[in-house]
């Protein structure tokens, strides 16, 4: 679309301003492999009337820019919290999360996120839900139905963009949460444990599918999942965090090929490796 | 001679139950009559009788007054309507905003929990002084379908999925927006579940209204009046009128009901 056509048809719209529906053109300046995100010393604690629990500690990290990060952890750590944080959802107790020099304190669009158990607005058609942000940030309705078209078919779901949610598998259903989280053009793309919900075979191909999402467009993704195998095969990076209160065991650089081999030897060593420290954690909270 | 159903068949379900209501609804007029010939009352006539007499209604109307059913009818739902709709506009943004905000809801809680459990047409007598016969009665119904109305929009303001609030956050919405944008929308279901519960108490209300005050009119005055002149079998027409567009009332609501929840992809 023309930036004239933008111009004409939007009487809201003002170009100057921070498009809430294209976050990503605020961090041009920051090149690919350079930090877009810090998050500073987060901890996180949950008061209950007679209990103090403190779920993150110490949490520091910085996230490159173009990046598929993956936090794992044994279970009952802090890898959600961690991500709510990120989106704005929980006040962390103390920390500081930036994006670029901006702070983040509550949520936005420049945090898209991902849900493990979709959150797809059930009321609305698939592609009335990848253009609800849009309509939030009044994007002209040409645009916004060319660009939820675009994403729809991005994720294969183009026979089905005026089908309801009901009608849809979960895999089906989490791709509609992908293209809703993607079509926003965020900063950061925030996935909680997006293929959790899904069975094992389902899972392997969604996988495949944000493998291809990745290497043809330049997204930050903070990905967060209990499968150590995922982390290996998808991300840049994998954070692992220690049990509660978690923090950083270790980040450690995947710097493999795409698409990856589960059974190369370096990847089924390295999963090994990972999965008998998380078992030993498991072990120790017993 | 064997029948045999497929319960997988959508068609042969539906000619399972029409056969079986109509068998119930004969084996109903049958036990009726065999009770009017036991009691051998006026008061229960002949199930004959009753039907000459509703055909007669509705052909001829009321002999006493000279008008016809559909004056009754018409007076019964214009009352009806305008409690229902008080109801609505009023039930409506008051069960938002009590669902919405703990705190006004917790301080209004009290007086709806007073309120609430008073049969509607205990008041009745109050409401008919105060505004009269026809607003008093519009009242009354009001009472019947408001507070169905109310509950169920705060209980489903309550029940809203609180992670649909959180993706719309991250997809940058305000307070207002997702009040419009999600709130609303998935407290329909609920709304139309209120909506069915009220109608049918709302019917009641009226006609029992109007038998408690005949300068009402309506079907119910009819049947008041009826019961006076000692004509049983005209009275029971006019029972079973009230029962029928009761069940149309309902039938309706229900109906739009399951839909709405359909196309909003709940089952409330």
């Amino acid at each position: 679309m023309s930036k004239d056509k933008i111009k004409i048809e939007g009487k809201k719209y003002d170009e100057e301003r921070v498009r809430a529906d294209r976050t990503d053109e605020l961090y041009k300046h920051i090149k690919e492999g350079e930090t877009l995100m810090s998050i500073d010393n987060l901890r996180v604690v949950y008061v209950t009337d007679d209990s103090e629990t403190v779920a993150v500690e110490n949490f520091t990290l910085d996230v490159k820019k173009g990046e598929l990060i993956s936090i794992v952890g044994p279970s009952g750590c802090g890898k959600t919290t961690i991500l709510r944080c990120i989106a704005g959802l929980l006040q962390p107790t103390s920390g500081k999360i930036t994006i670029g020099d901006k702070e983040c304190t509550s949520p936005g669009s420049d945090r898209g996120m991902v849900f493990q158990d979709f959150a797809l607005f059930p009321w609305r058609t698939v592609k009335q839900n990848v253009k609800f942000g849009m309509e939030i940030a009044k994007v002209p309705k040409e645009e916004c139905e060319e660009r939820a078209m675009r994403y729809i078919k991005a994720v294969g779901l183009e026979k089905f963009a005026d089908s309801r949610i009901h009608e849809l598998s979960g895999g089906m259903k989490q791709r509609v949460g992908i293209a809703r989280a993607m079509v926003m053009h965020p900063a950061v793309i925030l996935m909680d444990e997006p293929f959790g919900a899904l069975d094992a075979q389902t899972r392997n191909i969604m996988q495949e599918q944000l493998n291809k999402i990745i290497t043809h467009s330049e997204r930050t993704i903070i990905f967060v999942t209990h499968s150590v195998d995922e982390a290996l095969y998808l991300s840049n990076r994998v954070v692992v965090l220690t049990k509660r209160p978690s923090t950083i065991y270790k980040v450690i650089d995947i710097p493999w090929e795409r698409p990856r081999d589960r059974a190369s030897p370096e990847f089924t060593a390295l999963r090994k490796k990972i999965l008998e420290y998380l078992e030993m954690q498991n072990v120790m909270e017993d | 001679m064997s029948i045999k159903f497929d319960e997988h068949n959508k068609y042969h379900r539906l000619v399972r139950t029409s056969i079986i209501t109509v068998v119930s609804l004969i084996a109903f007029v049958c036990l009726w009559w065999l009770v009017s010939k036991i009691a051998n009352n006026a008061a229960i006539p002949e199930p004959v009788e009753t039907f000459q007499a509703l055909f007669d209604l509705i052909a001829n109307g009321d002999a006493v007054t000279g008008l016809s059913l559909s004056t009754y009818i018409s007076s019964s739902l214009s009352k009806f309507i305008k409690g229902f709709l008080l109801a609505l506009v009023v039930a409506l943004p008051l069960g938002l905003l009590l669902g919405n905000f703990k705190y006004v809801r917790e301080f209004v809680n009290p007086w709806i929990e007073v309120l609430r459990p008073i049969a509607p047409i205990a008041w009745a007598p109050i409401f008919i002084l105060l505004f009269g016969y026809i607003q008093g009665a519009t009242f009354v119904v009001f009472i019947g379908i408001f507070f169905p109305l109310l509950t169920n929009i705060i209980f489903g303001v309550s029940k809203i999925d609180k992670v649909l609030i959180d993706a719309s956050k991250t997809l940058g919405a305000s307070n207002m927006q997702i009040f419009l944008k999600v709130l609303i929308p998935s407290t329909i279901p609920y709304l139309m579940n209120g909506i069915k519960v009220g109608l049918g108490i709302g019917w009641m209300c009226i006609v029992a209204a109007e038998l408690y005050a005949t300068p009402l009119g309506g079907i119910g005055f009819y049947v008041a009046n009826m019961i006076t002149y000692g004509a049983f079998p005209q009275a029971y027409a006019g029972i079973i009128i009230i029962a029928v567009l009761g069940l149309l009332t309902t039938g309706l609501a229900e109906y739009i009901s399951k839909r709405v929840s359909k196309r909003m992809g709940m089952d409330a």
